[in-house]
């Protein structure tokens, strides 16, 4: 069965302001949907809500994964489900090794720590110390493996996360946890700002090889460049909230002739002939 | 083990004079105890009055609810005859050498023989006496004196035993030597510590604190660090929840010699601890790492010195400490560039991660600079787990309590990467685990 993520008229606020205004967006696995819209529009916004961030109200509408509302499960379950965000601006957090944090991650959503848990609840034993991990050796051999592929120095894996990253190493670093966790969904909030041509091949080469493996993607993006090598089935206007205008790669071809501006100017337009899916 | 039943004693002068007869003690010596036990009674109680008790209270604390431990155990002759839960400790470090006490007598000794020849003497501060009494009256009490305060003063009249380690000029001891404090329930503990490193050797040494239930430990360590040696010193205090525990710390640090020392407060009902750093002679390197995590209703005092004399000095402080449920933990500490210290680099450091709402650290960093050719830095931060650490981490697939470990784990590594022992890495990683909860 191909995984869907369905956003259903969703209404999120912050700190009583409310951001997303009826978002209605529908991700298919093996389906690139690029996301496009002026700053301060709400796409990240999107993202977070989608992964649960604590911090925002859903306060209308749902979020369904496989026809299943996912919005009181927990960041963690989400991510267990299949859901990966990209963040646009990832967190560096002190002392946390890259390598110590992924095997924990892939640990997890493979589900090692699951059965681990289950094996002690079924022999009534104490569990040996890092059997919820996946095994160091293979853990080590597939990290090395798509550090190689997705071309992220194996020096990373000893440095703390995000901990003095460039802009555009914390981006590739997004990638590669992704090429690890295998996602069915990714949100990839705009993965591809602040890389130079070299790196923006290698993180569209990663995002088309995931996507020809089967996982869906959302991806936010300013630019029409990151189009050029990775190839959207649909592309969505996002603007105030909301999604306005959903089409073909050619809506992005447009909108960088036209700007946001047009959108603005044609806005009850639009409202009048509700978005495609 | 032998199961003796021990008669037990009260803590008064009488018991001061039988402590020295017992051992049968020079005179110089007990004298010294009886000078330090008139000292201790001259000495006030602590009251919230001095600078150093403002925020950490005695309320509760009462000497005569404490005993002596009354007779010694056996000197045993292998590992094997040890308890079980003491071989384990000691086989998480590979070590050159053990000493392990009980209650002040020497239960366990070990020393690599190649060492030994080389003139190294690591051995319990009585046998020390009996074999090397020129030695221990030169260094004991030379840095910490009785009259320093209260609780020192009380520890001169009643240590029981301690740790002595002697290093001879240019020997290297590569491997760290083991130092096992065992306190019983309902004692009180006076452990002495006395570690010289002459000019150019080079030690490490892990001295670990277990025990004290409803008791208390009263230790003092005094550190001798000559031209050009180098000395590491790991303290884990690892007592009971229920123990009070006070501590009086101090090391001498010589011409280019490099010491570097790390305390690591999990136990205690309440610890008070003072550790000075004296930069006595030019071009020493002395740093200062703390760590501390105290839980429930723990209360963790350190309050340190920096104390530069001389010229061309560096120092570098790292405490860091993170709280739960409802604990305190008090930072003080103060680098003091003297007249005449030009060209000292001092640098204080104490950071807080305070992983509950009813948990509260206190940071009172401070500089006093006599010198105008200096560079010190000092700084305090006070913090929560940040949620957006939180959320990423759980985004990845982590669960929030995986997460916060993650976090609360990554905070201390900055400490935990200096010490140089895997061993005691591996030790302080666990207990850090331990008390962030694992699934
Ligand atoms: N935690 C928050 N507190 C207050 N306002 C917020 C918060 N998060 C987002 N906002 C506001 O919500 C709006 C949408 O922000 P969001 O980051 O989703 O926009 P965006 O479309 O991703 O913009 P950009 O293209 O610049 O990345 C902005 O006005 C922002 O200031
Ligand atoms: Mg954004």
């Amino acid at each position: 069965m191909t995984a869907t993520l369905e956003v259903k008229d969703l209404h999120a606020s912050v700190e009583g302001k409310e951001i997303l205004k009826g978002v209605n967006l529908t991700i298919r696995q093996g389906e690139v949907h690029a996301l496009m819209g002026p700053n301060g529009s709400g796409k990240s916004t999107l993202g977070y809500v989608i992964a649960g961030h604590p911090h925002y109200e859903v306060t209308g509408g749902d979020i369904l994964f496989n026809g299943e509302s996912i919005l009181d499960l927990a960041p963690d379950e989400r991510a267990k489900l299949g859901i990966f965000l990209a963040f646009q601006y990832p967190v560096a957090i002190p002392g946390v090794s890259f390598a110590n944090f992924l095997r924990a991650a892939v640990s997890s959503v493979r589900g090692y720590k699951d059965r681990a848990k289950e094996e002690m609840a079924r022999t009534g034993q104490l569990r040996e110390v890092g059997s919820e991990l996946m095994p160091m050796r293979e853990f080590r051999q597939e990290l090395f493996e798509k550090m190689d592929r997705y071309n992220v120095d194996r020096a990373f894996a000893r440095r703390y996360l995000n901990d003095g990253f460039s802009g555009g190493e914390k981006k590739r670093g997004e990638v590669l946890q992704m090429a690890m966790l295998e996602p069915k969904i990714a949100i990839l909030d705009e993965s591809d700002s602040g890389l130079d041509i070299d790196a923006l091949r290698v993180v569209s080469d990663g995002i088309n090889k995931l996507v020809a493996g089967g996982m869906g993607a959302l991806l936010i993006t300013h630019y029409q460049r990151i189009l050029d090598y990775v190839k959207p089935e649909k592309v969505s206007v996002f603007y105030d909230g909301r999604v306005v205008l959903t089409g073909g790669p050619e809506v992005a071809e447009m909108l960088e002739e036209k700007g946001y501006g047009w959108i603005e100017n044609h806005l009850a337009e639009l409202a009048a002939s509700p978005a495609q899916q | 083990m032998t199961t003796k039943t021990m008669t037990k004693d009260k803590i008064s002068v009488a018991a001061v004079r039988r402590l020295s007869k017992r051992y049968n003690e020079p005179e110089w010596l007990r004298f010294a105890r009886l000078m330090a036990w008139e000292t201790f009674e001259s000495l006030p109680w602590p009251t919230y009055k001095e600078e150093t008790w403002r925020r950490t209270r005695l309320t509760g604390f009462k000497l005569e609810d404490y005993r002596l431990p009354a007779v010694d155990a056996a000197l045993l002759p292998s590992r094997g005859a040890l308890p079980e839960h003491l071989q384990q400790e000691l086989a998480q470090i590979d070590s050159a050498g053990v000493l392990i006490l009980q209650d002040g007598a020497l239960i366990y000794r070990e020393l690599d023989a190649a060492l030994a020849q080389k003139g190294v003497i690591f051995t319990d501060l009585r046998g020390a006496l009996a074999e090397n009494v020129e030695l221990v009256q030169v260094h004991l009490s030379a840095l910490v004196r009785a009259r320093e305060n209260k609780f020192a003063a009380l520890h001169y009249a009643l240590w029981q035993n301690g740790a002595f380690l002697y290093v001879p000029r240019n020997v290297a001891i590569e491997k760290p030597l083991q130092v096992l404090i065992v306190q019983g329930e309902g004692l009180a503990g006076f452990h002495h510590s006395l570690l010289v490193g002459e000019e150019n050797s080079e030690a490490v040494v892990v001295e670990d604190f277990v025990g004290s239930r409803q008791g208390m430990s009263d230790s003092v360590a005094e550190v001798f660090v000559h031209q050009s040696a180098r000395m590491h010193y790991l303290r884990l205090q690892n007592l009971d929840k229920t123990a009070w525990n006070f501590a009086t710390q101090r090391a001498s640090v010589g011409r280019n010699a490099l010491y570097r020392q790390l305390q690591a407060s999990w136990g205690g009902k309440l610890s008070k601890v003072w550790i000075d750093l004296e930069m006595d002679e030019p071009g020493g390197h002395g740093e200062l790492l703390g760590l501390y995590f105290p839980r429930d209703r723990q209360h963790l005092d350190h309050h340190t010195n920096q104390n530069h004399k001389e010229p061309r000095c560096t120092s570098d402080l790292l405490f860091k400490g993170a709280l739960e449920d409802h604990a305190r933990s008090v930072y003080q500490g103060m680098i003091h560039v003297m007249h005449g210290a030009q060209r000292t680099d001092a640098y204080q450091k104490n950071d807080n991660l305070i992983l509950s709402d009813h948990a509260r650290a206190d940071s009172i960093p401070g500089l006093e600079i006599e010198a105008d050719d200096v560079r010190c830095t000092h700084g305090a931060t006070s913090a929560k787990v940040p949620e957006e650490y939180i959320f990423y981490l759980m985004a990845r697939g982590l669960s929030r309590q995986t997460a916060k470990r993650m976090i609360v784990q990554g905070f201390f590594e900055e400490v935990i990467n200096r010490v140089p022992v895997p061993g005691v890495r591996a030790k302080l990683e666990t207990e850090i685990a331990h008390r962030v909860g694992i699934e």
